[in-house]
Formats: structure tokens, C-alpha cells, sequence
């Protein structure tokens, strides 16, 4: 059998598209405009690679979010990682940053600190990509982390167990990878890992400085000695690559495409921006079974949706739209993170969903600009106005079913440009092709 | 593969109860009897909520957390309810709950999430959650489906529909408040391209992707719009309900109950129990919160003659440690009590737990989970062993229905 990370190449037959470039958009990204899309397409693979995972782009403009953490309120902090996603700088840095918000879920809930969670998440823009043994480390050491699992009350002589289950348990390795005595040994090691003044410190007083067993090795183990032995387990390989598979390919990904990626990450030197940047290439990313396999997250949908138009909109009322459908950034609903998958969409979030995109589209909330009849202007056909629709949406793959229900829309509503692309865009929105990444 | 005839086209697109059939065709369902299941998450504290007030090794095991016995509810069998648990401490002398000591699954996991999926899917053995794996709550929901039309079943309060509700036909909805029930299309065309897809997909063999999905969610949510606002107009609450997350989630049940909508099987999350750290007033916050919430709902189904016809299960994913930890909590544990209101078997069930048997620092299971399961399902008219797979002996805490 072939590699399946092997990398894609374009042939006449399975050529570099717009539905590819848009594919590799919605998974690596939030979408782009349609004028941005089809250069990607003209400019081919290696161009739209570099493009949502640039060489040098700076890391977030550090003025703003410091101003953003300056207020200290979660709405504000909410809508600057909104108008970060919206700005698309760096795409795939952007979308990292949400799956490792997803992966070490904290939540502002039980800490009550938008500044602890506002360097959270910068500390996932600078260490995302990079190697994984740094990122761990560092969520050993954030404050919002380590007291959102008790570790601020972990000491040498009542240790809790919270952190280091979740560590092997959510962080590295999965369920049956570890025993209950690895756990206990773990806590050990990781007492007096406290936060004082919003920061870590490490209290030696408070530390269990003896001896302890780990995966069947010896030795007076502290914190960083057990980030680093755990992140060299083969099972936490297996565990991460199975993780950014179900992300960038398909919800329940193949377990040997999940070997053969966790011997990428390991030959890599375990570094994250390297092993996903061979997924983004490989044959198996841009396969059919990967195409729209995915229901998409409400940032998925309803940042996606601004962006494809090119418009921009207000980020307080895009992060609260998130909010309402199930995805408040900040507050993951458990430690577990979001479900995600087929769990993001039932009839009640679907209504919503609709009902969102009817408000933002007929003006009645977000600000979105430009107004929605910009789009389809100087078409004036029914069938005209819906394919430029599927364009903008849908990358221009839809069923003659659906083209021609649009155009049933387009035609009911020919009186006036801005409510006729209003309700043609909000129709294609509510297709179940939408609905998927 | 080829063809197949509409029914078994909509059965398999989960949109059977919502297609074909306006609300007004229904004729009134004779069974109109409910399960509520409200599961407090995070692993409540079990025995600080019926607490073990006469063992000496209660007040060893908990140094600081047994405060809780100043001021708590005694009960006949020598245990005492939370001081916060006064309404239900009422209900339970009037008769209307039943409380079980001891509920838990043979080699109890002390994972929140596996526990959760255990408690939600009735099988310990559970591998792993995968694309067709249901709850036990779901194929309940499958049962009540085939046999008549209606929003057989609901998750109510979340965004999620949890495992618990995952059938294998039945796209269940979640619903927080009433106006999230209404379609703003601007046009009146349905949503475009649901049909196909689902054909497509049959036509095709692949019927668990994700595209199916979104099709059978986008009609059973049109439907849903359509017949759901107008019949929830029919409710007037008759009892003041808390202000609270839960107290509006449970109104919103008693709500779908009255509709007449033929709502069988409802679930509601309560969440915040996992009390690892300064536990006290956190734990009393929440069990205040239930009491309140609890007494509202049982108070307005009464005044609406529904008392008899809806059955509530409180449980929750495990207990916590018998001992407590040192930050002022308790750590994940295994066996607790659970709650039953409505047509019950008044009283406290089961043997108290055992604090000189701990199993592993945790309080041991007397009774099987899947057992009251039973009871519920029996209680219903479903047949337990088409949903648990086996036969349980039922837990008693029901009365049989005449």
C-alpha cells in the first residue's frame, strides 16, 4: 500500500482547484475571500501552503493584546482572538491556537481570570507550532492551567491528583496508557507547582523532593522530569497525531495513518508546525474521503462565513453568535474540551445557526461589511445570482438540487438587490453542504 | 445498493416523527407517562448529600467536610439529606422521592468522562465512543418512536445533545429556550439540498457521515420550528420557578410535558459538582440550587395534574472519595445515591453504606446503575432488555403503574 502522507500532486485529472484551495482554507484557516482563493488557485500548492502557514509572519501584534488583557474582561479578550482569526495573518498559527484552547481546556469559569486565560492563549501563538516538549512544559508552568486542576493546592504532604491524570489522561497520552500509580507518582512530582501573584513559582517547601516510579523508572522526579518523559512515550505520539488527524482530516481517522504520522512527529524532533505542515501536503489531506468530512465548529461557521465573504463584521457580536451556538472561547464546557463532530449540530444549534446568519445578513445585527448586495451586484439572472452564490460559499460545488433551488430564491426576491442576496446567501448557508468542513 | 422505499428513506435519516405528519394529525397519546433523567456533573459528593450522620468513621474520614451534619435532614434509616435538601427532605417525607443509597457499576472508573460514557451508553465494558454508539436513553428513544409520532424525546439546557440521548434512528434536539425554536428564513422555500444529500448518501451505502447528519438535522430542525413554537404556547407555569440555569431548563421540560408533544424522555445537565478544592460552600450552592429548582418543577406539574405521569432520576457519574483530600474536597470515588421523584416508592432505599468496606477508599456499589435503569424503563411500558441488552431486576423505586 502507498504512503498515505506521501504528498499530493496535482495532475489534469485531480487538478489544484478551487474546491481544494478551499478545503485547505477551511481546515488550516477560516476560509478566505473568493478573490484571494482563486489567486491561491493560480498560484498553485506550494503558494497557498505558504500562504496559511507563512515563514515569517509576526506573531500577534503584542500592543493590542496587551491592551485586551489590560481590561481584563472576558468579552474584550474574546473579541480580540475573534479579530485575530478575522485578520488571518497567520491562518494555520490562528487555527492552532483554537485546537490547543480545545486540547488543554481551561476554562475562565472556575478561575475567574481573562488575564491568565489571555496569556494561555498567547503562550498557544508562540509555542503551537514549535516543538511539543516546550509547549508541555509551559502548560506545566501556566497559571490558568495549573489552577484550573488544584495544582495551586498539590503539596508533598496532601497531594491531588487533578493535574497529572488530566496531563496523561487529556494532554499526552489517552485512556489505558498509564496506571493509577503513575498518577499518584505524578501528583507527587508536580506538588508545589503553585501560582503566587499570577504567575509560577515553584515552592520547594511544598515539593515531595523523594523518590518516585514512573512508566517503571526511578529517580526524584520534579515537574519538568515528567513533561519529558512523558512527551517520549510512543503512545503520546500516536495520541497527538490521532488528535490533529481527526482536526485537519477526518473525525475518526485511520489508525494506520495515525502510525505513520506519529512517526512523522517523532523523526521531526516532535515538532508540531513540521508534522502538520506534511499533512497539509500529503495526498491523504486533500483525498476524498477527507473532503468535507468534517460538521463544522460554530468558528468554523460563523467566522468562516464573514471571511469567505471578504466583509468584516464586529468581533464582540461574532464571539457572542459562537457563544449562543455552543463554542464560548474561554469557557469550554469541561476539561475535556468541545465534542465537536456530529455533536455541534443538532435541530436547535442548526436553528440558531440559520437565525444568526439571517440577522447578520439583513443588517439587523454585527455590522457586517459591506452590505451583503455588493456581492452579487451587476448579475442580474436568477441563475447567475445563485452560482455566484455557490462560488462565494461553496467554492462552486453544489448539486443541481441545490443550484436549482437557489435560483427558485434568487427569482422570488428579484425586486431588490440587497434582500435577494440576503436570502440567496442565508439559503446557501442553510444547505447541509454548508454545515461541513 | 440502489433503492429503497420513502419510509425506510426517513427512517434511516433519523427524520421519521417530524416528516409527513402535522402536529395537529396527532391523535392524543394515551402513554403519556415521562423520564426526566438530571445528571449532575462532575461527580456529586454522595455522602455529603445523604450523609452517614451516626458513623463514627464519617466524622474520621472527613475532618472538615462533615460540618455538613449541623443542620442536616435526619431521615429514617439513621442517615440525614444535606442542610440545603429541606423541600426535598418535605417531598421525601409526603412520599414523592426515593432515594437509593449505593448505585454504581462493577469495577468503577474514576475518569469523569469514561464514567459519564458508562452511565450514558449502560455498558461498563464500553471500548470506545464511536460514530454509531448510542445511549441508553436514545434506544429508549428509538422504542418511543416506532410506536408513535411526536418529539419523542429532548435535551434540554445545552447546545449538545449528550451521548446519553444518541439513538440509533432518532435525531433527538436540544432546546434551551423557546425562541430558539423559530426558523427567521427569508424565504419560504425549506432548507435547500436536504433531500439529496440524504439520497445521495443512502444511494451511495454511506449513511453515518457527516453529511447525512446535517441533512436529517436541517429538516427535523424546520419541523421542529414549525410545530414545536405553537403547541409550548399552550403552557402557563403555576409555580415560581428559581431564577437559575437549572430552574429555567426545568421549567422548559414542564413546559415540553404540557405541550402534549408526545415528549416521552427528557434530559437535563447540571453541572459544577466536581468539588476537588473548597468544597463546602460550593457543594451547598449547588444542592440549594436542586432543592429549589427541584421543588419548583415538582410544585407546577402538580398544579398542572402531571404529578403522576413524570418521573425524575437524579444521578451523577460517581460519588467522590470517602476520605476527604487536602485542599478541603474530595477526589473522584465510585458508588453514590441517586434521587427518584414523582410516582415513587416513598422512602430510603438499600443498606447504608458500609465505611468499614471501603473498596479502594471508595464507597462500594450495592446496587447496579442499569437496574434503576430497568425500573424507569419498565415504568415507561419499554421493555428494559431492548434497551440494556440484559435483564436487571428492577430497583423497586417506582410504583407500578396500574
Amino acid at each position: 500500500m502507498s504512503d498515505p502522507l506521501a504528498p499530493y500532486e496535482p495532475t489534469p485529472r485531480d487538478p489544484f482547484d478551487l474546491a481544494k484551495v478551499g478545503h485547505l482554507l477551511r481546515r488550516a484557516g477560516f476560509g478566505a475571500s473568493l478573490r484571494v482563493r482563486r489567486e491561491l488557485v493560480r498560484g498553485g500548492l506550494e503558494a497557498a501552503l505558504r500562504h496559511v502557514q507563512p515563514p515569517a509572519a509576526p506573531l500577534p501584534d503584542q500592543a493590542l493584546q496587551a491592551a485586551a488583557i489590560a481590561f481584563g474582561d472576558l468579552e474584550r479578550v474574546r473579541a480580540f482572538r475573534v479579530w485575530l482569526c478575522l485578520q488571518g495573518v497567520h491562518p494555520l498559527r490562528e487555527r492552532a491556537s483554537c485546537f490547543w484552547h480545545g486540547h488543554f481546556a481551561t476554562s475562565n469559569q472556575k478561575i475567574g481570570d481573562p488575564r491568565a486565560m489571555a496569556l494561555q492563549l498567547a503562550t498557544f501563538d508562540r509555542l503551537g507550532l514549535g516543538r511539543f516538549d516546550d509547549l508541555l512544559l509551559a502548560m506545566c508552568r501556566d497559571p490558568a492551567l495549573l489552577r484550573w486542576l488544584d495544582n495551586d493546592t498539590n503539596t508533598a504532604r496532601r497531594p491531588n491528583e487533578n493535574f497529572a491524570r488530566e496531563l496523561f489522561e487529556l494532554f499526552t497520552l489517552g485512556r489505558g496508557h498509564y496506571s493509577e500509580a503513575d498518577v499518584r507518582e505524578a501528583a507527587r512530582a508536580f506538588t508545589g507547582w503553585h501560582v503566587r501573584d499570577g504567575a509560577f513559582q515553584f515552592v520547594a517547601r511544598l515539593h515531595d523532593a523523594g523518590e518516585k516510579e514512573l512508566f517503571g523508572e526511578r529517580g526524584a522526579f520534579d515537574g519538568a522530569a515528567i513533561a519529558a518523559a512523558v512527551v517520549r512515550r510512543p503512545e503520546s505520539a500516536r495520541f497527538l497525531a490521532g488528535r490533529w488527524l481527526q482536526w485537519l482530516v477526518h473525525p475518526e481517522p485511520d489508525p494506520a495513518d495515525v502510525e505513520a504520522l506519529a512517526v512523522v512527529y517523532e523523526r521531526s524532533g516532535r515538532d508540531i508546525g513540521a508534522t502538520l505542515a506534511c499533512v497539509l501536503r500529503s495526498r491523504l489531506f486533500f483525498s476524498a474521503a477527507a473532503w468535507r468530512s468534517q460538521i463544522k465548529s460554530p468558528a468554523e461557521f460563523v467566522l468562516g462565513t464573514v471571511r469567505l465573504l471578504g466583509a468584516t463584521a464586529a468581533p464582540t457580536a461574532l464571539a457572542a453568535a459562537m457563544a449562543g451556538l455552543g463554542e464560548a472561547w474561554l469557557e469550554p464546557p469541561s476539561v475535556e474540551g468541545w465534542h465537536g463532530g456530529t455533536a455541534w449540530l443538532s435541530p436547535a444549534s442548526w436553528l440558531l445557526r440559520s437565525n444568526f446568519l439571517a440577522d447578520l445578513l439583513a443588517g439587523r445585527s454585527g455590522r457586517l461589511r459591506p452590505a451583503p448586495g455588493t456581492w452579487l451586484r451587476g448579475l442580474r439572472s436568477p441563475r447567475d445570482r445563485a452560482k455566484a452564490a455557490v462560488l462565494l460559499l461553496l467554492d462552486g460545488v453544489a448539486g443541481e438540487d441545490v443550484q436549482q433551488g437557489l435560483e427558485a430564491v434568487a427569482h422570488e426576491h428579484a425586486a431588490d438587490d440587497d434582500r435577494c442576496a440576503a436570502a440567496v446567501l442565508h439559503a446557501v448557508a442553510c444547505t447541509p453542504d454548508y454545515q461541513l468542513g | 445498493m440502489a433503492t429503497c422505499d420513502r419510509r425506510s428513506f426517513l427512517q434511516f435519516c433519523g427524520a421519521l416523527p417530524f416528516v409527513g405528519r402535522g402536529f395537529g394529525a396527532w391523535a392524543p397519546l394515551a402513554d403519556d407517562r415521562v423520564l426526566l433523567v438530571l445528571e449532575l456533573v462532575g461527580g456529586n459528593d454522595g455522602l455529603n448529600t445523604v450523609i452517614p450522620v451516626d458513623d463514627a468513621r464519617y466524622a474520621a474520614l472527613r475532618p472538615q467536610l462533615q460540618a455538613v451534619r449541623k443542620g442536616a435532614h435526619r431521615l429514617a434509616d439513621g442517615t440525614a439529606l444535606h442542610p440545603a435538601l429541606g423541600r426535598l427532605r418535605r417531598r421525601l417525607e409526603a412520599g414523592g422521592v426515593a432515594v437509593r443509597h449505593g448505585v454504581g457499576y462493577p469495577g468503577p472508573d474514576r475518569s469523569h468522562f469514561r464514567s459519564r460514557d458508562i452511565w450514558h451508553t449502560a455498558d461498563p465494558g464500553l471500548v470506545r465512543v464511536g460514530a454509531r454508539t448510542t445511549g441508553w436513553l436514545g434506544r429508549a428513544a428509538d422504542l418511543v418512536a416506532a410506536r408513535s409520532a411526536g418529539l419523542g424525546a429532548a435535551a434540554v439546557g445545552g447546545l449538545e445533545v449528550p451521548l446519553l440521548l444518541r439513538g440509533r434512528s432518532v435525531t433527538v434536539p436540544s432546546l434551551r429556550r423557546l425562541e430558539d425554536c423559530q426558523w427567521l428564513a427569508p424565504t419560504a422555500a425549506g432548507p435547500i439540498g436536504a433531500e439529496a444529500a440524504v439520497r445521495d448518501l443512502v444511494d451511495a451505502g454511506r449513511g453515518d457521515g457527516a453529511r447525512t447528519h446535517a441533512a436529517a438535522v436541517a429538516r427535523a430542525a424546520v419541523r421542529l420550528a414549525d410545530d414545536l413554537t405553537a403547541a409550548m404556547r399552550r403552557y402557563r407555569p403555576a409555580a415560581d420557578y428559581p431564577g437559575t440555569a437549572l430552574g429555567r431548563d426545568l421549567q422548559l421540560a414542564a413546559r415540553l410535558v404540557v405541550a402534549g408533544f408526545g415528549t416521552r424522555l427528557l434530559h437535563i445537565g447540571f453541572a459544577g459538582f466536581d468539588t476537588h478544592a473548597r468544597q463546602l460552600p460550593t457543594h451547598a450552592g449547588l444542592l440549594a440550587q436542586l432543592d429549589a429548582a427541584l421543588d419548583a418543577f415538582a410544585q407546577d406539574l402538580a398544579a398542572q395534574g402531571r404529578a403522576e405521569r413524570v418521573a425524575v432520576l437524579v444521578h451523577s457519574e460517581f460519588g467522590r472519595r470517602a476520605a476527604e483530600n487536602a485542599s478541603q474536597g474530595t477526589d473522584h470515588g465510585a458508588a453514590a445515591p441517586v434521587f427518584v421523584l414523582g410516582p415513587v416508592q416513598g422512602g430510603v432505599h438499600g443498606p447504608v453504606p458500609d465505611l468499614q468496606r471501603l473498596d479502594d477508599g471508595d464507597v462500594a456499589a450495592t446496587m447496579d446503575f442499569r437496574s434503576v435503569y430497568a425500573d424507569g424503563l419498565s415504568w415507561l411500558g419499554l421493555e428494559p432488555e431492548a434497551v440494556l441488552g440484559a435483564a436487571f431486576p428492577g430497583a423497586g423505586l417506582l410504583r407500578p403503574v396500574r
